[in-house]
């Protein structure tokens, strides 16, 4: 959808099926075609393990236990019920599925090393209970009659073909999420889980939808190998190997692209099988010893695999259109806009307080913000100005107070249901996906408030030009200055439409002159009716740009007021801003 | 015996394995938790290490016939001290090839997908360790014939009624962890590069602006990291059979105690594994002895989900 | 009887192909005989000892002048590694079925889900199979091109303890009473120690006092030893598929007192009488140790090839080289009485197989025979026991080479 080569992958996956198919077609030794139905058995797990940790960045040691899942729900279901796995792979899916969904809510309150580390407990917990309850070693009784319809083939290229099938599934799979609103949020919230949030996105239910497609395709690909292989023990199918043989054909390939998994299983399953093959018995080990070196290798030398160092090499990089137009040409109304003295109150905090283990960061602070006004919150480092953003836009609950936004009480609700009913914020740091263009950068904020992806990708476009940005909508993010980086956070942020707008330290780190633009960008924006409150630690910029100070110390508010008036105030002069600031402030 | 409940024995054996044990796996815990804690590392590597420090013991006690020349209680304690130099100097050597060279030339990679980079790096070096290992040593399980294996402590307080058994090799093991855990607590509390070590941990960036090179810390790091797993090895080895794939048996326990103390917080960590040690000999007592390994994977998670900084950590946010 | 008709047939048939000058002559390649083991992870040293077994076996063949029902064919071994995982014994045994030309049959894989694994793909191929894995399974699901060579563990089981409590009265003069199990999780075990832990000892007067299992790797040993000397019990069944665990037990109970046969300790898996065994553990701690095994080299044996040990170039032969000695001299066997190298027919003449002497030396019990299902029939159990850093036979008395040592209380 936001993709500049929507096609070409869909033509890609044609050629794999008609190579594949070809492959499998002549291949007349057995041994031969049972490497051709292992191969998409491992691309498929590589591709469930990209889909989940690939793409939100949650690393996962335990893919293992979704694959076992599946296994054994195909097997046991053939074994004990004489159900055909025709029927029992499907399943598997679905317990797969349901294994993810369980496992996801339980542990999606952890983040980072946290979470991978306790993935990795989960399926080696089901490799004991499974011994335990009796399932050593299951095997799938064989059929003599009817075979086909239990999945057992005298011809073991139907193996190969069921097994392609399941992998070009997987990979519509992929390619549909990779290419969509899912795919897009899980990446926003890989890059950072919080700004996604503010923008709108519900992070656990993005990552529990993709576990329980990952946990899918991962059963799916486990109860197929049960078919495969015929007997299935806890050591194979919930081992830590399963689980690092999914991580490191994705890794090896290239994570977060749909064909990382593919390449890394095609080339590292066959090269294991023939090196186990030929040199098994003369070096046993041997072909760990090469795959581990290959994988320091390519870790070494192409940290993101071997399908991005491709893609690199041979598609050319998409640079910036040669005549961008830069920032400053952004317009202003011939009228400088003036806020009316009784506009409407758009926000309202009231008497918010928060402590963080004793430590009171933000304490009874009150204020009010009118429709279309530009408000600066200022203090020093540590005065709770991050704080009550956080506290403004859900991150953070209040122990005490209330929010109302337009009237109506807000506090307490989540960040993306805040940024839905009109908040957007921008971050200091503006975090990027370097290789997308500008238009799924942005398009991240679009979705709150769009049904379909056309309309959101619609309404990216449309932010990117009120920040000036239109002419590059489809350059790469890598392209652009340190400044127009700044731009695009903030078409980021207005993408979803916001009434409000939160923006933190927007000008940090510019030059004077970048400066001058940003703030000019900021007073287009008001004047096209946004209401603006923005926090800054110095107000030297500020002073020209907003209608009105707030000062915050210790967590309190110190003073309310007109800049000049604020400004020449000397219990903000000596308390805030320090003895040296006070000629340059009366000034 | 009338007077003793039935099962005080077995409690009480339970307590004194559980202490016995966890101290070992308490070593190993702070090996880990050294490298996880400075550097933000998750080291798959890390039971191949022990692993090698096992064959090491092997080649000083068994290879050069020192037990045979000096006895093996000194041969033993001579392997554990060398253990820790060589062991350092290859980790040094690993990190410096290897591990510290990811993400060196490439500025534009995130603190993160450095992490991830290491992390994927570690599985392969854990591959090619475990399998040349196997290529090296061969698949049959060995072990050091060491008398103290299969002597105990007798230690007999209730007129005989009720006994427990501290084995020798254990206890031998034991102090040795604590011994060279205390000596890393000296190290990193008591001196200059101690000081540096948890600068570089605290915040990498002010470390480097206050003159610390973080990369040469790291180094440092991982040489300690290495050696110390490589003397809970040696130690290890004296009461464990072991072939070249040990390390499986032995890398989940450590993450589980290390997560037990708290990522991040690396003396917490002996603690971690001293509680592994013992949840491990005490789920014995009231469930079937099959469901050991699940009652560790079951206070892992628990611990995780409930506690995530651990029982002694500090701060989550950082992970 | 039926050994002389299939001799009477063989012979027709070896004088009908004489006859064929054509098919003499394409019979004139070597046969194959497949060996699937472990070669490589951490049961290479088991699929080693039944290499030998393998390659003596066919030395032997071919100097006695090969399969002489089909022109004194020489008889060739194709080894493939079925590793450590089931994927890879499946892998192994379609490598050998894909470029299967001349393989007549083939014995392994040592470990029951190897063998479950690999069977699978040898039956499709109707690849005549023999093993020395006894899991129960493998002949339980209707296959028809297997055969196991020892009793299933089931039988085992029943028959072997019924010999243990035999030997123990005849050694100490008391029959023992009570018996604590500790066995591990995989199921070559639990196939053992289920028929008896549910009725098996209640039949024969036997009180189980302790029954553990542990999941593989045991990473101590502490809680079930202390169990063992709080429950008092007469001996201890032991089964454990690893030796590192074994050990771990061994060591743990010499250190609690109980070890050099103060319990008497019967286990089950010759790799607990290999040579290796005794490197890894020790002459002392193995004193006294009784294994249970589903076959081990006779008097009968060693009367029949007389220096097979020495060529074998190992301290002694276990089950894994004498059975799979024993195995391809079944298949020599079954082709002389097939006449041919047709998968059917030479899987037939092996299901007929009904044999006391020739290969029916190379396995304890008087007789080889298979039943409908493939099992062995006419099987027995032997008892080795460690003695002065030696795995000796120590029942059936008649095979015997050394008395039983059982503590006398």
């Amino acid at each position: 959808m936001f993709s500049q080569r929507p096609r070409l992958a869909y033509i890609a996956i044609c050629a794999l099926v008609a190579a594949y198919g070809c492959a499998i077609l002549f291949t007349t030794n057995s041994y031969y075609q049972l490497m051709l139905a292992l191969v998409p058995v491992w691309a498929v797990m590589g591709l469930a393990w990209n889909l989940f940790s690939g793409y939100s960045g949650l690393v996962s040691f335990g893919h293992a236990a979704f694959f076992g899942i599946g296994a054994y729900t195909t097997t046991l279901l053939f074994a004990k019920a004489g159900v055909t796995p025709w029927i029992g792979i499907p399943l598997a899916a679905v317990t797969g599925s349901l294994a993810g969904i369980i496992i996801g809510a339980i542990t999606f309150r952890l983040r980072g090393h946290y979470f991978a580390l306790a993935m990795l407990a989960y399926p080696l917990a089901m490799l004991y209970v499974f011994e335990w309850a009796g399932f050593q070693e299951v095997s799938l009784p064989m059929k003599r009659e009817n075979a086909a319809l239990y999945m057992q083939f005298s011809d073991p290229r139907w193996n190969a073909l069921i097994g392609l099938g399941l992998l070009v599934l997987a990979l519509l799979v992929s390619l549909k999420v990779e290419r969509s609103r899912f795919g897009m949020s899980l990446l926003a919230i890989k890059q950072n889980e919080i700004a996604a949030q503010v923008a709108g996105i519900d992070a656990f239910r993005w990552k529990l939808k993709a576990i329980a497609l990952s946990g899918a395709l991962a059963g799916a690909a486990g109860g197929f190998y049960a078919v495969i292989l015929l007997v299935v023990t806890p050591n194979t199918v919930f081992g830590l190997a399963t689980s690092a043989q999914a991580l490191i054909v994705t890794m090896f390939g290239g994570v977060g692209t749909l064909w990382g998994p593919v390449v890394g299983a095609f080339l590292l399953v066959p090269a294991s099988e023939i090196l186990h093959a030929e040199l098994g018995g003369k070096l046993p080990g041997i072909q760990g010893v090469v795959f581990g070196i290959a994988i320091i290798l390519v870790m070494m030398k192409m940290p993101q695999g071997i399908a991005w160092a491709v893609r690199d090499r041979f598609l050319p990089r998409r640079g910036r259109p040669a005549q961008a137009v830069s920032a400053s040409a952004v317009e202003r109304l011939a009228t400088p806009f003036v806020l009316p003295p009784h506009a409407a109150i758009m926000l309202e905090a009231e008497g918010i307080c928060r402590s963080f283990g004793g430590v009171r960061a933000v304490a009874d602070v009150s204020f009010q913000v009118r429709t279309q006004e530009i408000l600066g919150i200022i203090g020093p480092n540590g005065a709770g100005k991050t704080t009550l953003f956080n506290v403004l836009n859900g991150l953070v609950t209040p122990d005490r107070g209330a929010i109302r936004l337009s009237g109506r009480d807000i506090t307490g609700l989540p960040p993306s249901r805040i940024c839905a009913l009109g908040v957007g914020r921008t971050f200091q740091v503006a975090r990027v996906f370097a290789r997308m263009s500008l238009v799924e950068n942005v398009v991240v904020g679009a979705f709150v408030g769009t049904a379909t992806d056309a309309e959101a990708a619609e309404r990216a476009r449309e932010a990117l030009g009120r920040v000036g940005l239109g002419a590059l909508a489809e350059a790469p993010a890598e392209a652009l200055t340190n400044c127009e980086l700044r731009q695009l956070e903030v078409a980021r942020a207005l993408a979803s439409r916001p009434r409000l707008l939160l923006m933190d330290e927007p000008f940090a780190g510019l030059d004077a002159g970048e400066v001058r633009a940003f703030m000019s960008l900021i007073r287009t924006l008001r004047d096209d009716g946004l209401t603006i409150v923005i926090i800054e630690h110095t107000m030297h910029a500020m002073v020209k740009l907003v209608d009105r100070f707030v000062v915050l110390d210790h967590g309190s508010v110190i003073a309310d007021g007109a800049p000049q008036d604020v400004v020449r105030d000397r219990t903000v002069i000596t308390a805030y801003l320090g003895e040296k600031w006070v000629p340059d402030a009366v000034a | 015996m009338p007077f003793s409940p039935p099962g005080l024995e077995a409690v009480l054996q339970a307590v004194a394995t559980g202490l016995l044990v966890g101290s070992t796996y308490g070593l190993m815990c702070v090996a880990l938790g050294l490298i996880f804690g400075i550097m933000r590392l998750i080291n798959f590597a890390q039971g191949d290490f022990l692993m090698l420090g096992m064959y090491f013991a092997l080649a000083i006690l068994s290879g050069l016939g020192l037990s045979s020349l000096i006895g093996s209680l000194p041969a033993l304690i001579l392997a554990a001290l060398a253990a820790v130099p060589v062991f350092f100097a290859i980790g040094w050597l690993m990190h410096l090839a290897l591990l510290g060279r990811i993400g060196r030339d490439r500025p534009g990679m995130t603190e993160g997908e450095v992490h991830q980079t290491q992390l994927i790096m570690t599985l392969g070096i854990s591959l090619v360790l475990s399998n040349g290992g196997l290529m090296v040593f061969g698949s049959t399980p060995v072990s050091l014939n060491t008398p103290l294996a299969s002597q105990a402590v007798v230690l007999d307080s209730f007129g005989g009624d009720i006994l427990v058994f501290l084995n020798e090799a254990r206890i031998l093991a034991a102090v040795a962890a604590l011994a060279a855990s205390c000596g890393l607590y000296a190290l990193l509390h008591r001196t200059d590069l101690g000081k540096k070590l948890r600068a570089a941990a605290d915040n990498p960036l002010a470390a480097t602006y206050m003159g610390i090179d973080v990369a040469r810390c790291h180094r440092v790091t991982f040489g300690l990291g290495f050696g110390l797993t490589a003397l809970a090895g040696t130690m290890v080895a004296t009461y464990y059979p072991f072939q070249p794939y040990v390390g499986l048996d032995f890398i989940i326990v450590m993450y589980a105690g290390v997560v037990l103390g708290g990522l991040g917080s690396i003396m917490g960590s002996f603690w971690g594994g001293l509680v592994i040690g013992l949840v491990q000999q005490m789920s014995t007592l009231v469930l079937p002895m099959q469901l050991q390994g699940t009652t560790v994977f079951v206070v892992f998670l628990l611990i995780m989900l409930v506690r995530p900084q651990g029982l002694f950590g500090r701060s989550v946010e950082r992970a | 009887m039926i050994g002389l008709r299939c001799l009477q047939r063989a012979l027709i048939l070896a004088g009908g192909l004489a006859t064929l000058p054509l098919a003499g002559a394409a019979l004139a390649e070597d046969l194959k005989i497949a060996l699937i083991a472990p070669v490589s992870g951490p049961m290479a040293r088991q699929g080693d000892l039944m290499r030998k077994g393998a390659e003596l076996a066919i030395e032997d063949i071919n100097a006695a002048g090969g399969i002489k029902a089909l022109g004194g064919a020489k008889l060739a071994l194709v080894v493939e590694d079925a590793g450590d995982k089931v994927e890879t014994a499946k892998n192994a045994a379609q490598r050998l079925v894909a470029n299967r030309a001349g393989v007549v049959a083939g014995t392994g894989s040592w470990s029951s889900s190897l063998t479950l694994a690999v069977t699978e793909v040898t039956e499709r191929a109707e690849l005549p199979w023999l093993t020395l894995s006894y899991a129960d399974q493998i002949t339980d699901r209707g296959f028809k091109y297997v055969v196991q060579t020892v009793p299933v563990a089931s039988q085992l089981a029943l028959n072997s303890m019924p010999t243990v409590l035999d030997m123990a009265q005849a050694a100490s003069g008391k029959r023992p009473t009570k018996v604590a199990i500790i066995s591990d999780s995989t199921a070559a075990s639990q196939a053992f120690v289920k028929p008896l832990r549910e009725g098996g000892f209640e039949k024969l007067g036997v009180t189980v006092v302790a029954d553990e299992v542990f999941t593989p790797p045991l990473t101590d040993a502490t809680a079930m030893v202390q169990k063992l000397r709080a429950t008092k019990p007469d001996f201890m069944l032991f089964y454990s598929t690893s030796f590192p665990d074994a050990k771990l037990v061994l060591t743990k109970m010499n250190e609690f007192g109980l070890g050099k046969g103060k319990l008497p300790a019967v286990t089950v898996g010759v790799q607990l009488a290999s040579p290796e065994m005794l490197k890894a553990v020790g002459p002392e701690l193995l004193e006294g140790l009784i294994v249970v095994a589903p076959n081990w080299p006779s008097k009968a044996q060693e009367a029949a090839l007389p220096g097979l040990t020495k060529r074998s170039g190992e301290p002694w032969l276990g089950q894994d080289t004498i059975s799979t000695y024993g195995d391809v001299w079944l298949v020599k066997d079954a082709l002389e009485r097939a006449g041919s190298a047709d998968g059917a027919k030479v899987m037939a003449a092996l299901r007929a197989t009904n044999r006391a002497d020739g290969p029916a030396d190379y396995y304890l019990g008087d007789h080889v025979a298979f039943d409908d299902k493939g099992r062995r029939i006419g099987g027995a159990v032997g008892l080795v026991q460690w003695q002065g850093g030696m795995p000796y036979l120590i029942w059936p008395k008649e095979d015997a080479v050394r008395t039983p040592l059982w503590p006398k209380s």
